[in-house]
């Protein structure tokens, strides 16, 4: 059920202002996003129309606080089918970051952010496999890209993602609409 | 001879050492020679459902590498080209750009970003290629799977077909190899949402895997290491939870290439592919 009085007016202009949201007012509600999507074929839970409609209702929330929310793959089919030009996986990217920053950032991605500050990289390159790309005659690559490290401290996001009561007004807001 | 900054990524160099050597030693072939950009790093698209700003400034920080080169980029990963033309294009932006300035970095000149397979089909060109293909692979059926960050959104990439994609088809074709017409061409992987949920990673892998199964392919070509790990290092996984058997092997498009182009399996590296290709070389009549 959604329940309007927990609306809040002001969810939707934060998600606008950011990278990748600005499309978000055009939306029709067409639906031609759901029916293109290939995650939602497989998992009816996911369905990109119903967080874009929940976004522009206010239902903050519903949205932030929703697993489901992550299952959206980047795939850029919504994208294409949008008869409003709405780059709708930019949308659902800008929400996403808005969530993470309100404390629902899924721990893989901490894991990976964490990964990039100490090494410019997704993955730890051992002495091993320099080794192999030798014997392969591929030529050696640096284990550590530290200027990575620079760039997540200039825009502050290990902080924003890390930072547990950044956000405590929706943490209890979500308490009280809970009891 | 053609020069390139070669972007590597993340996943390249150190778990696709075959699709990284194969790509190398074909542009050897078609005399396309790669520049090391020694000090690039993630693209920035692992974080960009964290930030997009953070990854985007990743982005643009190695595309200022090939800038200062004066050399436009390769890239071998699907999502790599997406998020640095991503980025290239921002750098067009004041706003942005200011951002990118403010970190210390410089863009003296404009970079363009091309997948490797896109350089082959726009740069090098069908009828170069099919001159140099020195051993057609007739015998040989394959399905062409393109990812979705090759040519989506199209509003980045501006090329081929974002529906029904074509280039790779072609491609394969030149190598004499027969690519299968199918349905749902343009499904994703999963491999986004890999580690979210793993059973719905897999079962969108399963698709995919099920069409080739059903064509009789000899093998899935794979122009990205995320798809390559959905669709060769899940397929056990994809197995075990549809109760089948797959057995494909997945090789990436320059492994296919090089070998119409007389390279030997070494040189493809064919023996680092997890499915094991063994069935598919003798038919080529490679040992
Ligand atoms: S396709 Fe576009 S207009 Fe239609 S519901 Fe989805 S986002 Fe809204
Ligand atoms: S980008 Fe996300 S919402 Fe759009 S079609 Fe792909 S999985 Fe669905």
């Amino acid at each position: 059920m959604i329940e309007l009085k927990n609306a809040d007016p002001n969810f939707k202009w934060e998600i606008i202002k950011r990278e990748g949201g600005e499309g978000l007012l055009k939306c029709f509600g067409c639906s031609d996003c759901a029916a293109s999507c290939p995650v939602r074929y497989f998992d009816e839970r996911y369905n990109p129309r119903k967080i874009i409609r929940l976004t522009l209702l206010g239902m903050k929330k519903e949205v932030l606080s929703s697993p489901f929310l992550w299952f959206c793959a980047h795939c850029h089919a919504c994208t294409e089918r949008c008869p409003q030009g709405i780059m709708v996986a930019e949308v659902i990217n800008a929400i996403k970051n808005y969530a993470a920053e309100q404390d629902y950032c899924p721990e893989g991605y901490k894991m990976q952010l964490d990964l990039l500050n100490k090494l410019g990289r997704l993955y730890e390159i051992e002495d091993f496999d320099l080794r192999k790309r030798e014997k392969l005659g591929l030529p050696p690559i640096n284990k550590i890209i530290s200027e990575v490290a620079k760039i997540l401290e200039h825009t502050g996001i290990i902080e924003r993602v890390h930072s547990k009561n950044a956000h405590a007004n929706l943490k209890s807001e979500t308490r009280n609409t809970n009891e | 001879m053609k020069r390139y900054a070669l972007f590597l990524g993340c996943t390249v160099p150190v778990r696709a050492q075959h699709y990284e050597l194969s790509a190398r030693n074909v542009a050897k072939e078609l005399n396309i020679e790669f520049v090391e950009m020694d000090d690039a790093s993630c693209c920035g698209f692992p974080i960009k459902a964290v930030d997009a700003e953070t990854s985007l400034l990743i982005a643009a920080r190695n595309i200022s590498i090939a800038s200062t080169m004066n050399l436009n980029i390769v890239t071998l990963c699907n999502s790599c080209t997406a998020m640095l033309s991503d980025a290239q294009k921002q750098l067009k932006h004041n706003e942005f750009y200011k951002k990118f300035k403010e970190l210390g970095f410089s863009y003296p000149h404009d970079v363009v970003v091309k997948h490797f397979v896109r350089v082959l089909y726009e740069e090098i060109g069908l009828d170069v290629l099919k001159k140099a293909v020195k051993k057609p692979l007739n015998m040989l059926k394959v399905i062409s799977h393109y990812g979705c960050h090759y040519m989506r959104p199209s509003q980045l990439h501006e090329f081929d077909n974002p529906e029904v994609p074509h280039t790779l088809d072609e491609l394969v074709t030149v190598t004499g190899a027969q690519s299968v017409e199918y349905v749902d061409k343009k499904m994703c992987c999963g491999g986004s949402v890999l580690g979210i949920d793993e059973a719905l990673a897999v079962t969108m892998a399963n698709h995919k895997l099920h069409t080739a199964k059903n064509s009789n392919v000899d093998a899935l070509i794979s122009i990205c290491p995320f798809c390559t790990v959905m669709y060769e290092d899940n397929q056990r996984k994809a197995e075990d939870k549809f109760e089948t058997q797959y057995g494909i092997p997945v090789l990436y498009y320059p492994q296919l290439l090089g070998l119409s182009l007389g390279l030997d399996k070494n040189a493809v590296g064919i023996r680092f592919n997890r499915v094991k290709a063994s069935a598919l070389l003798e038919k080529v009549g490679v040992a």
